[in-house]
């Protein structure tokens, strides 16, 4: 299965995007941007699974927590 | 030693606080720098820390947190962020040289909203007549000198009516009393980690509701090609590396009073100073300033006595074992206001961790003192 990448401002705001989604139930990891997705070098995104893309686009609007730009994970460990 | 300095830095805190900031040093680099484990969890140890203080301190947003070296850097952040040379700025009569130096500093024109100790309504009222025309306001929460609760409610709500931002210097009152950011509409509140919050030395905390101009600019791990500091939070305040062992233990400070809950802390403390004047009242020649009101005042007792050096009082408690501050607190300010500033105070503040046992041990060496000196 394909993971995606949702874009964040600053490592903190990964981090609050993260524990959001797990609080929702949602598997979450912070990691950092490869330079290949990212307009701003040194940025951070959540991962997460493509099953659970919507209901985690879902929960970080209704947490008001900011996002970015979502891009599918075609890394090596992107595939779950 | 009887340790009765906790406005100055709390030395008793919950055993995990060492024991985290020990764990850090020996298992985490830098948050922000890296991917690796070790960098992953320290990144995970900072955020806790502001979900933890977010949580205690009532603050919507974990990224308003901005951790910094201590109370004084964070107020410098706030005010180097609201004041510019030549702005007339509204504070207090009970500020410590933390705010006023910056403002001088800054080449502020200070007004200073001057009420007698104890008297929240003049408080008010001289607040309500020094606002209008203002570009700032600071407020201490709580005298480091006396442990003067201020109105800081009322006197954010009449920031608000005259449109001056406020800057609340929490330093005295984080972790001593129930505070809420959110509700205080505060443009900036500061405070220090290793007071009331039980962290180490070395760590300070501004709340922020709106981001500010950095006092300090560097790497923060984010932005990497851009000249300036990011525009967002906390990035904006925390340019170079973190003190992230520091933080750990402050981590540990503020779960330790989210468990136990910032009333019960309060209620301990007040009972403990209850404990204090009751033993020292009457003392021939003593001056204990005291609250008539009970809500008015913290664990922070000052005193001093006739014909006796404060400085002197302090040292025999010192020889006896007895930890406690003299001299004029680095508040001059509080002890003009309080009519104190030509002899000092001897100053005892109390915490969680001392036991009434200690009150009436330090109270009976006291008076020995004072008898002999």
């Amino acid at each position: 299965m394909l993971n995606y990448l949702i874009a964040c401002r600053s490592l903190t705001y990964a981090q609050r995007a993260a524990r959001t989604l797990e609080r929702n139930g949602i598997t979450a990891a912070v990691i950092r941007m490869p330079r290949e997705l990212s307009e701003a070098s040194c940025a951070y995104a959540v991962r997460v699974s493509e099953r659970k893309l919507a209901a985690a686009q879902q929960a970080l609007l209704a947490a008001n927590v900011p996002f970015g730009a979502i891009h599918p994970d075609r890394s090596k460990g992107g595939r779950a | 030693m009887i340790y009765l300095d906790c406005a100055a830095t709390s030395l008793q805190k919950p055993r995990a606080v060492a024991q985290a900031v020990t764990h850090a040093m020996q298992t985490m680099s830098s948050p922000g720098r890296g991917a690796y484990p070790a960098a992953m969890l320290a990144s995970d140890t900072v955020y806790s820390c502001r979900e933890a203080l977010a949580e205690l301190l009532h603050v919507p947003e974990p990224e308003s947190i901005v951790f910094t070296m201590n109370a004084t850097h964070a107020l410098n952040i706030a005010i180097g962020s609201l004041v510019r040379p030549g702005d007339r700025v509204v504070v207090s009569g009970y500020e410590h040289n933390a705010v006023m130096r910056p403002l001088y500093l800054r080449g502020a024109r200070i007004t200073v909203a001057q009420s007698p100790l104890f008297s929240p309504a003049e408080a008010v009222e001289a607040f309500r007549r020094a606002l209008p025309g203002a570009q700032a306001a600071v407020c201490t929460h709580v005298s480091n000198v006396f442990g003067y609760v201020l109105p800081i409610g009322r006197i954010s709500t009449l920031c608000r009516k005259f449109g001056v931002p406020l800057i609340v210097d929490a330093s005295q009152s984080a972790g001593v009393l129930p505070v809420n950011f959110a509700e205080s509409g505060a443009a900036f509140m500061a405070m220090p980690g290793h007071k009331g919050l039980l962290g180490p030395q070395g760590t300070g905390v501004l709340l922020c509701a709106e981001p500010g101009e950095p006092l300090l600019a560097g790497g923060t791990g984010s932005l990497s090609e851009q000249e300036q500091m990011p525009e967002w939070l906390p990035d904006r305040h925390e340019a170079g590396t973190h003190n992230t062992a520091g933080i750990a233990g402050l981590l540990e400070g503020v779960r330790y009073l989210n468990r136990r809950g910032v009333e019960r802390v309060a209620a301990q403390e007040r009972r403990l100073l209850r404990q204090l004047t009751s033993a020292l009242e009457g003392t021939p020649g003593l001056e204990l300033f005291v609250s008539p009101d009970a809500q008015l005042q913290t664990g922070v007792l000052s005193l001093r006595s006739a014909g006796h050096d404060c400085e002197r009082v302090a040292q025999a408690l010192g020889e006896a074992g007895i930890a406690v501050r003299a001299g004029l607190h680095c508040a001059p300010l509080a002890h003009r206001s309080a009519h104190t500033l030509e002899t000092g105070t001897v100053r005892l503040s109390v915490s969680p961790f001392n036991r009434p046992d200690e009150i009436g041990t330090a109270a009976a060496c006291l008076k020995e003192i004072l008898k002999n000196l």
